[in-house]
């Protein structure tokens, strides 16, 4: 899975032929093929991710001003708020800011959808299937019928490789970070991980 | 199979070096090689004794014309020819009563000894070869081979390399010296 994901952050497919063509514009002769050359620097890069995403920190990338809800918030005005601060994921917290569940979009449609696998296109096939649109088993219900808990979450000393195998491993999009007290202190998400470690 | 489609090799050979590098390459092997054998000439060879072995030629073509490889750096040059001499020389004192036996174990030992010591530099095999094969006149030195014309013939080689090579704008050597 490791592998797999740091392979995915490779940017360039560099060839042999681009190889020889760097080669030409240096003068004097290199002493090396250009197989031998893209065997080096496929490693280097990949040591070079793995430096960074070793050496980066969840907190470094995590956003802190988060939008969160509680538990008995209405499930509309749950959606209202994820709407305008234009989230596709909000964590629920108790009265003492530990962290309860997080709603994601993908709960909203779960919910909508009638079980099954909770796509946006499966909402919209029963739609036009000529259901009722799917609002009515939404309405009364509170953030905490719908949230997924318990949450998986991760700690500001965590490191990137950690979030993003998280991540990848469990198919998740965010996760709160939180204290030693389990107090939440911010949210990584996946274009959190994916900036850092292109941007870097 | 796959020990065959090995054979067929996996990727291309490396560009020709332009005009200019191969008139530079010419010129300091020729400036180097004139050098030591010309010393060789006119003030060695008078006290009976030779500069110049073959292996010279080879490290030539390292540190004049392929001056960026890790090869040709100094302590590659030094390191590689005086190790190897030293190894030759023993292999021949041990092993002289079977000659085939003294060749390959000078060179095998030459290059791991090399490698081990991080001083890879192939006219080194040749440096230790020659100790066994070169005849009555390189026998009859016995260690003194590593000094003269070994370690004589690489200081002037290197001499060469370092005022030549840095000479050109866009050239320098070395890499590195350790």
């Amino acid at each position: 899975m490791t592998e797999k994901y740091i392979e995915a952050c490779l940017p360039v497919d560099i060839s042999d032929d681009d190889i020889y063509e760097a080669m030409r514009e240096i003068p004097g002769y290199l002493d090396i093929t250009p197989g031998d050359f893209k065997e080096v620097y496929l490693s280097a890069y990949r040591h070079a991710v793995l430096r960074l995403t070793r050496s980066v920190r969840v907190a470094e990338v995590m956003t802190k001003t988060v939008v969160s809800v509680t538990r008995k918030m209405p499930i509309n005005l749950v959606a209202e708020l994820m709407a305008e601060k234009k989230v596709s994921g909000i964590p629920v917290l108790e009265n003492d800011g530990t962290v309860a569940g997080i709603i994601s979009e993908r709960d909203f449609m779960v919910t909508m959808g009638v079980g099954g696998a909770g796509t946006f296109m499966e909402v919209i096939a029963t739609c036009l299937r000529g259901g009722s649109c799917l609002t009515a088993p939404l309405s009364e219900r509170l953030a905490e019928d719908i949230m997924t808990s318990p949450p998986v979450t991760v700690k500001p000393e965590t490191t990137l490789l950690e979030a993003a195998n998280i991540m990848a491993t469990r198919g998740i999009n965010r996760l709160p970070v939180v204290d030693d007290m389990g107090h939440m202190v911010g949210i990584a998400s996946r274009a959190d991980v994916v900036r850092s470690s292109l941007v870097r | 199979m796959e020990f065959l489609a090995k054979m067929k090799g996996s990727t291309k050979s490396p560009p020709r070096v332009s005009g200019t590098e191969v008139l530079l390459a010419w010129l300091g092997s020729f400036v180097g090689i004139a050098a030591v054998a010309f010393i060789s000439e006119k003030v060695v060879q008078a006290s009976g004794v030779v500069l110049v072995i073959g292996s010279f030629g080879a490290s030539a073509v390292l540190i004049y014309g392929a001056i960026k490889s890790p090869l040709a750096q100094p302590r590659n040059l030094v390191g590689g020819h005086l190790l190897s001499a030293v190894i030759g020389v023993a292999a021949f004192k041990l092993f002289h009563g079977i000659p085939w036996l003294a060749a390959s174990i000078g060179v095998a030992t030459a290059i791991a000894v090399m490698h081990v010591t991080k001083t890879l530099h192939p006219p080194g095999g040749a440096t230790a070869l020659i100790a066994v094969v070169g005849g009555d006149a390189i026998h009859s030195l016995g260690f003194t081979y590593v000094l003269v014309p070994v370690g004589a013939g690489v200081a002037i080689m290197l001499l060469v390399a370092l005022i030549f090579n840095n000479i050109p704008k866009h050239r320098r050597y070395p890499e590195f010296w350790w």
